[in-house]
């Protein structure tokens, strides 16, 4: 155990928290505003990988064009799923919402199947980020470090959008009092909308950000991210963005601390700290607002 | 990518769709007559095949089908198995033991299978064997690598109707050792699966290298559970107990994701001697190109580059004409299954379940991952596949094995009764 | 002639299961099993989910416990089914009781999430328990042994005869659950899906009935786990995955999630469906996703709720 070691363990965690924030961003910003927990947003996420990388391919190799238009096409994807579904099952009950957005997962999962094939794809090179740099001794990539500081970027633009913008606000009174924001001439359905198609674009972004990281594409890499965004969200408090960029950050650090110094290490732990949030904080670290 | 040219769209009994669960019970019917050259036996020869083409591993199903699907053209343009053609009707096994076995029961009861064929996963292979008997069908496993479905559900629990063509367990851990003897390596770490697969492999491993070359130590484990996308806390683990030797059975995807990482963090700088046992899968060199270290050492269930004969060089061109693919190793162990099946029921004159297995015990085959021997005891077919060192090449996008070492199954695999003294290398 | 069409069509399709069980194939005899198996576990789930709304993601964990519970016993303490599976829905019962004293605490997203988080602890364990529970190969080698009940002894190795031990015990379900259904407390149950705070200035505590029909419907999954384990010979962790606590709330909504025989029929819709189009696609997921989404967006009262043409 050593200061070299201790450093590193640091910044995988916080990378990996940072990977899982941008993922859990969409997921809880959608929550927060529209009350549905949506499952279909791991597929969005791997929508975005695979879109992103065709978009890649079609445009001449570049990562960056890639990472522009993919999200934008999940997007399209995004509006149709709340204009001709969603929008239709929020006076129902939970169930139905759910396993509407359930039933998204596997319909994605089988059309990119489809699609793109069923083997797995190699992920794409990024221009100007793609080595590794020595610190103290040891190397981490520049990717990484890179996503260690679009992580709090992403978390800064959204609280500025919903603090300080006109968007905001009305993104703040829908959210709490959806009837209260009708009555004074917000068009509630239309908000819904936008907001989706935001949260789907965020999660979309995750996804094609994620793949030179993990670096391949398959079909269903959506299924192990949903559930690790499930448990940032819920321990930051179900509707929080504070609460899921701070979630981020506690299960990227305690998987990455777990794994390096408890050999017994598991999933178990992150479970049990999200019941436990569950049990005596159900509003989280900081309680429910957006 | 549709599945159009290999799904068999055969239209089932019509009154199934009409009268719903009554009709998928309508049980056996063998088309007689058209096919039925010898008097002994009545074709068609049919054959289910159950694989992963589902999920993150959905692509092994593909290269299973293309290597079966092969097989059954070649063999069917040659005359079929003893005049009769050979059908293949493939599902999905996921990765759930349920789903096999109802695959296994619907291709046996409802659909007729003679045999069976495929299996990825270890849980699988084991809840189906005695499923198998009591089918009485034999399963010819292509990709499930565990020691205890031979060891101990054929050799010890005598279920016969099940036959492993793949290499098992003792390709991955025991060979390997015998390659890490002779390397300047006395420390070795792992970063291996959490699960039985990995438990197992690196048991293995240490136990045989222990005993071939005592004072070596093994100094960190750090397990990945299923489905890990991010190694770097592993890497740190091994980075911080600075082995001189890395061995990790990690594989597909993952295995990808790993030896990615790995090389951003400078790993195989730093350990020069590394080991990944199931690193020749045309998946994992395919997807990491030129991101695959040199010097590394790779095996698997075959490689296709082995042996430089003609049987298999001509087999390689054929697989590539047909798929514009390089053979995965899955691809060959489904192909040769279904040439084992043909040698055995030509052999037997028949295709009852009884005569096939006796033609299969002790019965030599060629095929293109060399000579396969079943052997009688425990069903498992003895074959070599190599040890490589990785080298990149011109001819190829991807690297390849260059320096190999040949550790015959012979030396490598344990042997029936598999306990007490001398069944277990090095013997 | 409408009130009696429900007693028709349970007459009718009791007829039918038992001529399957009687000259049924090999094939038709294991996937009715499944049927059975299922509809067992989706109507023990819907003591919780359609009577007080309570939508859990954990139940596998209580399935998982039936399968284990029974497969442990079996193995190393007696090879008795019978009192395998009485030991297998104890099993479930006091998992049960344990985390929903937990879960009832919540409802709604909070309830589910809870069940969600202590159903994967359940599935971490019994992967990580290998000593115990053999990791991911699961438990192998479970045979049906004959029962022995005094001097008598029923042997069950053949699929038909293990057959009819499954249909008997699902009547007994059957029975139990309606019995369950029209007794005061699960009168309570559904007033408490209809207005909680009613229900709790009256006195009652909401609590102790929602943990009530949650212990409930864990020992159905529990009897579910035993049978299903009984019918493979085997049982893995994947029992007891998420995924697979999906799986009677899918089966629920296919039937019909307010009907009593909505689970059965979602069940058998479920399962014989995937085998059919699973002899013309690999993509079954594909379809079955479509038809989820034209009942969901169409069709809420499900197969049953269309057969009665109470179209919501």
């Amino acid at each position: 155990m050593n200061l070299e070691s201790l450093v590193h363990v640091c910044l995988a965690g916080l990378s990996t928290g940072m990977f899982i924030w941008l993922v859990a961003s969409g997921l809880t910003l959608i929550f927060g505003v529209l009350g549905v927990l949506n499952f279909a947003h791991g597929s969005f996420y791997m929508l975005g990988a695979y879109c992103a990388f065709t978009a890649l391919k079609l445009m001449g190799g570049n990562f960056w064009l890639g990472l522009l238009v993919g999200p934008l096409v999940v997007c399209a994807v995004g509006f149709v799923i709340e204009r001709f579904f969603l929008r239709h099952v929020y006076g129902l009950e939970l169930p139905y919402q759910l396993l509407l957005t359930f039933a998204f997962v596997l319909l994605f999962d089988n059309l990119v199947k489809i699609i793109w094939g069923a083997g797995s794809i190699g992920s794409p090179s990024v221009p100007g980020l793609s080595g590794s740099v020595n610190i103290l001794g040891r190397f981490f990539p520049v990717y990484n470090l890179f996503i260690i500081v679009v992580g709090p970027l992403v978390a800064l633009g959204l609280w500025a959008l919903i603090e300080k913008t006109w968007y905001g606000r009305i993104i703040r009174a829908a959210s709490t009092e959806r009837e209260m924001a009708a009555a004074i001439g917000v068009r509630v359905p239309a908000l819904f909308t936008g907001v989706f198609v935001f949260g789907t674009w965020l999660g979309a972004v995750g996804g094609a950000l994620a793949v030179p990281y993990i670096g391949l594409l398959t079909p269903g890499m959506g299924e192990a991210i949903i559930i690790e965004a499930f448990v940032v969200a819920v321990i930051g408090g179900l509707g929080s963005l504070k609460g899921a960029f701070l979630g981020a950050l506690v299960i990227g650090l305690l998987s990455s601390f777990g794994t390096r110094f408890l050999p017994a290490f598991d999933m178990f732990l992150t479970f049990i700290l999200m019941a436990a949030v569950l049990l005596w904080r159900p509003q989280g670290f900081f309680g429910k607002a957006v | 990518m549709g599945n159009n040219g290999w799904t068999r769209r055969r239209f089932i009994q019509a009154g199934l769709l009409t009268t719903g669960a009554a009709a998928l019970g309508v049980g056996v019917t063998r088309p007689t007559g058209l096919w039925a050259a010898t008097p002994k036996i009545k074709g068609p020869i049919k054959v289910g095949y159950q694989a992963i083409m589902s999920g993150t591993l959905a692509g092994y199903g593909e290269f299973h089908k293309m290597g079966v699907t092969l097989a059954m053209e070649e063999i069917n343009a040659g005359g079929g198995i003893a005049g009769n053609k050979l059908e293949v009707e493939f599902r999905d096994s996921t990765l759930k033991a349920p789903e096999a076995i109802q695959n296994a029961r619907y291709f046996v009861d409802s659909w007729g299978a003679d045999f069976l064929g495929g299996v990825d996963s270890s849980g699988q292979a084991l809840a189906l064997a005695p499923v198998m008997a009591e089918l009485d069908r034999i399963l010819i496993v292509t990709h499930a690598a565990t020691e205890k479905l031979t060891e101990e559900q054929v050799f010890k629990n005598g279920i016969k109707q099940i036959f492993r063509i793949c290499t098992p367990t003792y390709q991955d851990g025991n060979a390997a050792a015998f390659v890490a003897k002779d390397l300047p390596a006395a420390t070795w770490a792992t970063i291996s699966p959490k699960y039985e697969y990995g438990y197992t492999c690196w048991d293995m491993f240490k136990n045989t290298l222990t005993k071939l070359k005592p004072g070596v130590s093994f100094t960190a484990e750090s397990w990945a559970p299923f489905g890990t996308t991010d190694f770097r806390s592993h890497i740190n683990t091994i980075l911080d107990a600075k082995p001189e030797g890395l061995y990790s059975t990690e594989w597909a995807g993952e295995l990808i994701t790993m030896v990615r990482q790995a090389g951003q963090a400078g790993l195989f700088k730093s350990i020069k001697h590394v080991m990944f046992p199931v690193g020749a899968a045309m998946d994992v060199l395919e997807g990491l190109g030129a991101d695959m270290p040199d010097n590394v050492w790779i095996s698997g269930r075959y490689f296709f580059l082995y042996p430089n004969n003609s049987t298999n060089n001509d087999w390689v061109q054929r697989f590539r004409k047909r798929w514009n693919h390089y053979p995965a190793y899955v691809s060959e162990t489904g192909y040769s299954a279904m040439f084992a099946l043909k040698k055995a029921v030509e052999a037997a004159g028949s295709k009852e379940t009884k005569a096939v297995i006796q033609a299969l015990e002790g019965m030599t085959m060629d095929s293109p991952a060399g000579q396969r021997v079943f052997r009688k005891e425990d069903h498992q077919a003895m074959y070599d596949v190599p040890w490589g060192l990785t080298v990149a090449s011109d001819k190829y996008p991807f690297k390849i094995m260059g320096k190999q070492i040949l550790v015959p199954a012979k030396e490598c695999f344990n042997r029936p009764p598999f306990e007490g003294e001398g069944t277990r290398p090095p013997f | 002639m409408k009130r009696y069409a429900p007693i028709l069509f349970a007459g009718i399709a009791l007829a039918a299961l038992v001529l399957i069980g009687l000259i049924g194939g090999r094939f038709l005899i294991y996937l009715t099993s499944r049927v059975m198996i299922l509809s067992i576990f989706a109507m023990g789930y819907n003591i919780l989910f359609g009577r007080t709304g309570l939508l859990s993601f954990g139940h596998a964990a209580f399935y998982a416990g039936g399968a284990y519970g029974l497969g442990l016993f079996m193995l190393h303490v007696l090879p008795h089914p019978l009192l395998g599976i009485v030991v297998g829905v104890a099993c479930a019962a006091l998992l049960a009781v344990v985390i929903g004293f937990f879960c009832v605490r919540h409802t709604e997203i909070y309830f589910a999430m809870l069940t969600l988080a202590f159903g994967m602890m359940v599935f971490s364990l019994i992967w990580n328990l290998r000593d115990i529970t053999g990791g991911d190969d699961g438990l192998v080698g479970i045979i049906r042994t004959p029962i022995a009940l005094g001097p008598l002894s029923i042997p069950i190795i053949k699929p038909q005869s293990y057959y009819f031990l499954i249909l008997a015990l699902l009547l007994l379900s059957v029975f139990l659950i309606y019995r369950i259904r029209h007794s005061p407390f699960g009168l309570v149950l559904a007033g408490i899906r209809e207005n909680e705070k009613r229900v709790a200035f009256a006195g009652v505590s909401l609590k102790n009935y929602r943990l009530g029909a949650f212990v409930l419907s864990g020992a159905f999954a529990g009897l579910a786990g035993a049978l299903g384990t009984l019918l493979e010979s085997s049982t893995s962790p994947f029992s007891a995955h998420w995924s697979h606590s999906a799986e009677p709330i899918l089966v629920t909504l296919i039937g019909g999630l307010q009907t009593f025989a909505g689970p059965m029929v979602g069940s058998a819709v479920f399962i014989v469906l995937r085998e059919v189009i699973e002899r013309f696609t690999h993509n079954w997921m594909l379809w079955f996703s479509i038809i989820l989404l034209v009942i969901i967006m169409g069709f809420r009262g499900g197969i049953v709720g269309i057969l009665s043409g109470r179209r919501k």
